[in-house]
């Protein structure tokens, strides 16, 4: 993986809220994922935004629903993870695992 | 929710995204908002509905910006701008041998600015609807500032062409049928 391609904090965890959600995965869904896991207040737009460039990364693909009447009318723009997405997910959760790793006491002490 | 508030919200996120996209964040908006009015008053949903909108305006602007749509939309409007004038000198240096009298002169330039921005309207809102309302804004704001410096045109000029300038440019957009869609 070339080395500007891990993931971004914000890019992460709508990754791992889309993984989380399956097939329930849309706009609003991964807002409240977000928000109920982390407790860190989201936008709709930065979801939106972010997973638009999760997208033309090739991370993510979107297929439109059917339009429902609570969201008056409006239909769902439902999000998968791509085999682009998964490898980067790795790629990132990996590098993480390898930063923090031995950090123990230290840890602790911040 | 008024169908005014949802009509509001729907132009703001048209203008930052393309409309599928603008649409399906609308019905999460409205859908969440359903949800929380099971829980909570009209009120604090009410303010939670404009939080969510007004938070979302930068980062959507932002990333109307990385997808350069703003970029095509000013190239156009300055270039209509600068054909406007370009038409504008043409038709004033073609006329200008019929007349002497001053404000003959100052009614043919009024009237021929506000067909170049006419034309140029149509032709930027059939590139982008977007860019025929910068192109009325860039008119609105050369004119105030026109009149801030203070030439030696008449006030009756300037003013005429602070409503004339715009209209003419929402006009002629208006005339491509596309002054609404984008």
């Amino acid at each position: 993986m070339p080395r500007g391609d891990f993931l971004g904090s914000l890019e992460l965890m709508v990754m791992l809220a889309v993984m989380r959600l399956g097939t329930d995965a849309y706009g609003m869904t991964v807002r409240r994922e977000i928000e109920e896991r982390t407790g860190r207040e989201i936008s709709i737009g930065a979801v939106y935004a972010t997973l638009e460039r999760l997208e033309a990364k090739g991370y993510v693909s979107s297929f439109t629903g059917e339009p429902t009447a609570e969201r008056g009318g409006r239909a769902k723009r439902h999000f998968e993870i791509e085999a682009a997405g998964h490898a980067a997910l790795s790629a990132s959760q990996n590098a993480l695992k390898n930063m923090s790793e031995g950090l123990g006491r230290r840890w602790k002490r911040a | 929710m008024s169908p005014s508030t949802i009509a509001l919200s729907q132009r703001i996120l048209a203008w930052l995204m393309p409309p599928a996209q603008a649409e399906a964040l609308l019905g999460d908006l409205l859908e969440e908002r359903r949800l929380r009015l099971q829980a909570g008053s009209q009120v604090s949903v009410a303010g939670w509905y404009w939080r969510q909108l007004a938070s979302s305006v930068p980062v959507l602007l932002w990333a109307s910006v990385r997808r350069g749509a703003w970029l095509i939309t000013v190239v156009t409007a300055v270039a209509s701008y600068i054909a406007a004038a370009g038409i504008q000198f043409v038709l004033l240096y073609a006329l200008s041998p019929m007349t002497t009298s001053m404000s003959v002169r100052e009614v043919v330039a009024l009237l021929s600015f506000a067909a170049a921005l006419a034309a140029c309207g149509y032709v930027a809102a059939s590139i982008r609807p977007g860019a025929a309302r910068l192109l009325a804004f860039l008119a609105f704001a050369e004119t105030c500032a026109m009149l801030a410096i203070g030439t030696r045109a008449p006030l009756w000029f300037g003013g005429s062409l602070l409503v004339l300038g715009p209209a003419a440019a929402i006009a002629g957009a208006a005339l491509s049928g596309r002054w609404r869609t984008g």
